[in-house]
């Protein structure tokens, strides 16, 4: 057998586990449905297709769209505020 | 019954003593470079603790994308890996806060398909106390205090952060600088304050800066009049697939000793280049693709107005956001250094 030697780990655990929702959606019908735009040019392709979709099938009352100032920049405070305020639902993270 | 561990704990781990199998060892875990490291044995860390006087597991930053906690062990064990000297520990600690500041971005600049390293400066009497190179192939090989830093910052970066290539770390192609980036300024040539007494930073203190740097471009020119000098490097930055033009970001230029002098000769300050040459390198926005342009459009209307193909933007939203350093030895070589964009290079002292 090899001889061996204690080291350290280099890595830190990573905290991104799953949080626990603040509240539970039991559906979407009469929900509000909040979408973070990333700020890339097709976007709002993406998300005016789903919110048709949304609003015609799943009867969801409205959608509120707001953009970041770039792709790579978190989205601001007071855009996290409102949506936080005025949503039962947020999609924060979408490709283009 | 398992005992829950502290994010903040470092575990130890039996591994092989024989160099090679180490070697793969650390590459089948990802806890590397690529590069033969070496081993963080518990007598190592604890010589690299010995040279900073915060506690072994409290928090120094949280490292995104994966928020793993950045002690001041784990920063040694990565610096034991990365070949660093035990004085360079304060160094590499404040690299570690400055990164974990907001304005650096961390986030997107860890998970971007850009290719970002982050460039360590350090500035201050530490730098010949601790025989970091400002001079002669200060961006290249060669100095021990220059090649372990960086390295070591990128070890903390993968290991703490989660930022492993083609995992979260989505760089397309990524860029050598990624495998260490870090020089010293040049004080004793610089006609002008180093930059961390511009930050406000006293000059006999030592300290860093770090920045989002997206790659390092050769400027060779034998101008030796500061107008002409001033419009060939302005004409350099200007890129139409540039992330400072769409973003309006913050540019670094890091200018030979000789350079430096024909400017300061002709009785330019650094604050008067960098005005200069923010105005004179003002790009047409339709030199851009498409694409490019509606992405401008969007990210800085708020901060131009209506843009159009014939707007001139600047590299940068202000004048003082171009970052100049003085470091090399003779030649006629500056170094353009664009940056990520959505970010801003952050100085902080070291303790």
């Amino acid at each position: 057998m090899t001889e061996s030697m204690l080291v350290y780990d280099p890595t830190a655990p990573s905290q991104n586990e799953p949080q626990q929702l603040r509240r539970s959606l039991e559906g979407l019908r009469g929900a509000v449905v909040g979408f973070i735009d990333n700020a890339k040019p097709n976007f709002q392709y993406l998300v005016d297709d789903v919110a048709e979709l949304l609003t015609q099938k799943y009867g969801v009352t409205s959608i509120i769209k707001r953009r970041k100032r770039g792709a790579a920049m978190p989205a601001a405070e007071d855009v996290i505020d409102e949506l936080s305020r005025e949503c039962d639902l947020v999609i924060t993270g979408s490709g283009d | 019954m398992s005992t829950r561990l502290s994010p903040n704990h470092a575990r130890l781990v039996e591994a092989p003593a024989d160099l090679d199998e180490f070697h793969r060892y650390v590459a089948e875990r990802k806890w590397g470079d690529g590069l033969p490291v070496i081993p963080p044995t518990q007598d190592r860390v604890e010589r690299m603790l010995r040279h900073t006087t915060r506690e072994p597991d409290d928090l120094v930053a949280v490292i995104a994308p994966g928020f793993g906690a950045a002690t001041p062990r784990r920063i040694a064990i990565n610096a034991v890996m990365a070949g660093c000297a035990p004085e360079l520990m304060p160094v590499l600690i404040a690299a570690v806060e400055a990164v974990a500041a907001p304005e650096f971005n961390l986030q997107g600049i860890q998970a971007t398909t850009n290719p970002v390293a982050t460039w360590i400066i350090v500035n201050g009497p530490i730098v010949e106390r601790l025989g970091l190179n400002a001079a002669f192939n200060c961006l290249g090989q060669g100095n021990s205090g220059n090649a372990s830093l960086g390295r070591a910052l990128r070890l903390v970066l993968q290991n703490v952060g989660s930022a492993r290539p083609g995992e979260m770390d989505r760089a397309t192609q990524g860029q050598p600088g990624k495998y260490t980036f870090c020089c010293a300024e040049n004080e004793n040539e610089s006609p002008w304050d180093p930059l961390h007494v511009e930050r406000g930073i006293a000059r006999e203190r030592g300290a860093i800066t770090v920045v989002g740097a997206a790659g390092t471009l050769n400027m060779n020119t034998h101008a030796k009049d500061s107008d002409d000098l001033l419009r060939v490097i302005a004409d350099t930055l200007e890129h139409p697939t540039s992330n400072d033009y769409w973003i309006g970001g913050e540019p670094w230029i890091v200018l030979s000793p000789e350079h430096a002098h024909i400017l300061a000769r002709d009785g330019l300050s650094k604050s008067e280049v960098k005005k200069r040459l923010w105005e004179r390198s003002k790009m047409r926005a339709g030199r851009m693709a498409a694409k490019d342009l509606a992405r401008t459009q969007t990210g800085r209307t708020a901060e131009l107005g209506p843009i159009d193909e014939n707007t001139l933007l600047p590299v940068s939203p202000t004048p003082d956001l171009i970052g100049l350093v003085i470091a090399g030895a003779p030649g006629t070589h500056s170094v353009y250094v664009p940056s990520f964009g959505d970010t801003r290079s952050v100085t902080r002292e070291v303790a």
